[in-house]
């Protein structure tokens, strides 16, 4: 039972330093560290230049907030929440 | 929106479709435009050619092969061919697939002897990796540098000689838009062309891996001087294109302003073409009177006067909202603001199924399906592709609005108000009905899902040119009509023959004739189309009405509003009344079963007839234009049969279920 807590408590702070661009506050840059998802998926955000490393910026976000537009490479693009959450950040 | 139709009908570019192999003239060198979406490829692609082509400001605009011959101002002639937008060779639709093929050499047909690849100047790491990966290809190649009027906007410069030493190719700048750079370029390709083979440039010498591409490329960049100020956060906060953003798809004022555009856009289609409407209706009913008038009286006079000015009029009467609309929707694309809308909707529409980029074919679907259907080649997964145009035949177009006009006159005589308000809830009861389809099929029959991927670029906004918005919309209102002309115009002309034609045997007896040909002109009552319409009579019992209507009916297949003139020649309107509709709805009025007394027409059969108007797919236009978006004569007849089924059943549930209510 411990144990349990205690890895839900571990867990919880691995995930905290694990932000998703999802958790990004608007208009600040953020560096790309990791992308998550499907193998198709991953290689076309690769292509479209958010690479490990990269600045971006969330600098919209639609109603229902869904998707969010992202700047990155000087290119606006717009992200569903399930593409945003594949994007982790440092 | 796609490249729907590209082309002028006098220019020398034509849209081949997908699956049909392209013929190239052995004779000229082919050049090919390759380019990351909204590179400015298609307005590049028409300053070349010199023809009319779409400057697309909508991500993934040119979904065909187009080609053209490149003017003849640049020496000597070139086959060009535009190449669909690519985000990269990880293909994702099928023509993405396609113009990997070709810039890979792989496509049967389609063989680059060189290749321009379009780099937008503001986004150069973005456009310089695609552009790494044509490189490689080892064919000659030229950068197209695009959007350089846009560099100050992005507080960047760009130098281009640095630029050339940097990456090893020919760099020119050019502006499709204007034509500017255009002769400069096809000499800098004629030199690719013809001189020798320098070896691969250090551009294609980058890896094909992204990470380390992207990484290579800002070194490149940087090392070289090419590029001042890479700060993008200056566009992010700034710039004229955020100001804009943050009031359309602000979250609350986003859906108010989507929804007042939408509306502007309607009453426009409706409200402003009513005039030119009503100037071809009458410019050509007055052609067949003066054709009545100039030929000999002969069955041949009728026909041309009657089945082909009137074919040809049903279809010109509705030109003017297409061409309200095409350019309504031009100007919005180049704008910038299609892709907002596009982005806005994307939620709502994923959960019924749909995509985001489904929304602009079913916004051209208000006003005909048939260019909605070809507007659906922009969706990237085939399985929403194919669900959006399932659903288009619902969105209540506009050949159906006279039809409507017609039977809610007849339901609530002098009610104009309660008329429109009816009319207003049958649009958006098209609208939820289509959603609910998408949603329903989604669910239970297109179960499995592909999950698909927005990744959209909202491109930014600038003000569209008023020339080439006119070329576009023009080309794009002349392929509808030659699209959807010639089937109607073939098909109102048989329709005509059957009408006025009938077995001789069948005529009542004359005293001069003693012996009746086999087929003979005929009134209508004992025409074909009669004997066709009372063979059906049984099937017509549920819904309550006679064989006149059922003639109507059939005769709507044609396009929808042939309805109405099909009632007035059904129910004798003559040409002596005043006004057609005022004399039909009076003939309709006390119209009954032949040898009874019982109306036809009566607040359940009107009902009935609406219902049955607002789900079955009487378009065989549109048929035919599935059947070739798709390429599957089983989708575009199961589409026919569906609705067409639906529509006779929910019509006759509601007629049948009304009477047994008690209402007649």
């Amino acid at each position: 039972m411990l144990d349990k807590l205690n890895f839900i408590f571990i867990y919880t702070l691995v995930r905290e330093e694990d932000m998703s661009l999802l958790d990004a506050l608007h208009n600040r840059p953020y560096r790309v560290k990791g992308i998550d998802g499907p193998d198709d998926e991953r290689r076309r955000l690769l292509d479209l230049g958010i690479t490990p490393g990269e600045e971006l910026a969330v600098v919209q976000s639609v109603p229902f907030g869904d998707p969010l537009v992202v700047m990155v490479r000087g290119m606006r693009l717009a992200l569903r929440r399930r593409e945003a959450a594949w994007i982790r950040l440092q | 929106m796609s490249s729907v139709e590209a082309g002028l009908p006098d220019s020398n570019i034509e849209a081949d479709a997908l699956h049909l192999p392209v013929e190239t003239p052995s004779q000229l060198m082919t050049v090919c435009l390759a380019g990351a979406p909204n590179a400015g490829k298609t307005a590049l692609m028409n300053a070349l050619t010199g023809g009319s082509f779409h400057t697309a400001n909508y991500p993934g605009v040119t979904v065909t092969l187009s080609r053209g011959k490149s003017k003849a101002e640049f020496g000597p002639q070139v086959l060009l061919v535009d190449l669909p937008g690519v985000h990269s060779t990880s293909a994702s639709s099928p023509e993405e697939e396609l113009s990997c093929q070709v810039i890979e050499g792989r496509h049967r047909s389609v063989q680059p002897d060189a290749l321009i690849v379009a780099v937008d100047a503001t986004q150069l790491e973005r456009h310089l990796r695609f552009a790494s990966l044509v490189a490689r290809q080892d064919k000659p190649t030229v950068i197209a540098l695009t959007m350089m009027d846009l560099l100050p906007r992005t507080q960047q410069t760009v130098n281009v000689r640095k630029l050339e030493e940097a990456i090893g190719l020919r760099v020119v700048p050019v502006d499709g838009r204007t034509g500017w750079g255009s002769a400069e370029l096809m000499s800098a390709v004629k030199i690719a062309l013809a001189g020798p083979v320098t070896g691969l440039s250090a551009l294609a010498k980058l890896p094909e891996e992204p990470v380390s591409a992207y990484k290579s490329i800002r070194e490149l960049l940087a090392g070289s001087e090419a590029l001042k100020n890479r700060n993008v956060f200056v566009l992010a906060e700034d710039s004229f294109t955020a100001r804009v953003d943050r009031v359309v798809l602000h979250r609350f004022l986003g859906f108010p302003i989507f929804f007042a555009i939408l509306v502007g856009l309607f009453s426009s289609i409706f409200w402003a073409a009513r005039p030119f409407m009503d100037l071809i209706d009458w410019l050509f009913s007055r052609a067949g009177h003066l054709l009545l008038a100039l030929l000999p009286e002969s069955a041949l006079s009728h026909f041309l006067a009657e089945g082909v000015v009137g074919g040809v009029g049903a279809v010109a009467v509705f030109f003017p909202q297409i061409v309200i609309l095409f350019f309504l929707m031009t100007l919005l694309e180049d704008s910038g603001y299609l892709a907002r809308g596009a982005a806005l909707v994307d939620r709502p529409l994923s959960y019924l199924g749909l995509h985001g980029r489904s929304f602009v074919p079913m916004l051209s679907g208000f006003a005909c399906a048939i260019p909605a259907v070809l507007a659906a080649r922009t969706i990237p997964s085939r399985r929403e592709r194919l669900l959006t145009i399932w659903i288009l035949p619902l969105m209540s177009c506009s050949a159906r609005l006279p039809v409507y006009a017609l039977l809610l006159g007849a339901l609530l005589p002098g009610a104009a108000w309660k008329a429109g308000l009816v009319l207003g809830m049958i649009y958006v009861l098209s609208l939820l009905t289509g959603a609910l389809v998408a949603g329903l099929i989604s669910r239970f029959i297109l179960r499995k899902r592909s999950a698909s991927m927005l990744a959209m670029e909202m491109p930014v906004y600038r003000k569209p040119l008023l020339k080439p918005t006119f070329r576009m919309t023009w080309s794009r209102s002349s392929g509808y009509l030659r699209r959807a002309g010639m089937p109607i115009v073939v098909i109102s002309a048989c329709l005509w023959l059957l009408s006025n034609f009938g077995l001789g045997s069948h005529q009542p007896v004359s005293a001069e004739r003693s012996r009746s040909p086999l087929v003979t002109r005929s009134d209508l009552d004992h025409s074909f189309a009669a004997q066709l319409g009372q063979t059906m009579e049984p099937a017509l019992h549920p819904m309550g009405v006679d064989w006149r209507v059922g003639v109507g009916l059939i005769s709507a297949f044609a396009a929808r509003e042939v309805f109405v003139s099909t009632m007035a020649i059904v129910f004798h309107v003559g040409e002596d009344q005043d006004s057609q509709q005022a004399g039909l709805l009076e003939n309709m009025h006390t119209a009954t079963f032949a040898g009874t007394n019982q109306r036809i027409f009566t607040t359940s059969t009107i009902l009935g007839l609406i219902v049955f108007f607002f789900f079955s797919l009487q378009c065989l236009s549109t048929v035919a234009v599935v059947k070739s978006e798709t390429n599957s004569w089983r989708m575009a007849g199961l589409q026919l049969l569906f609705y067409t089924g639906i529509g006779y059943l929910m019509s006759s549930a509601l007629v049948v279920g009304l009477r047994m209510a008690g209402v007649n």
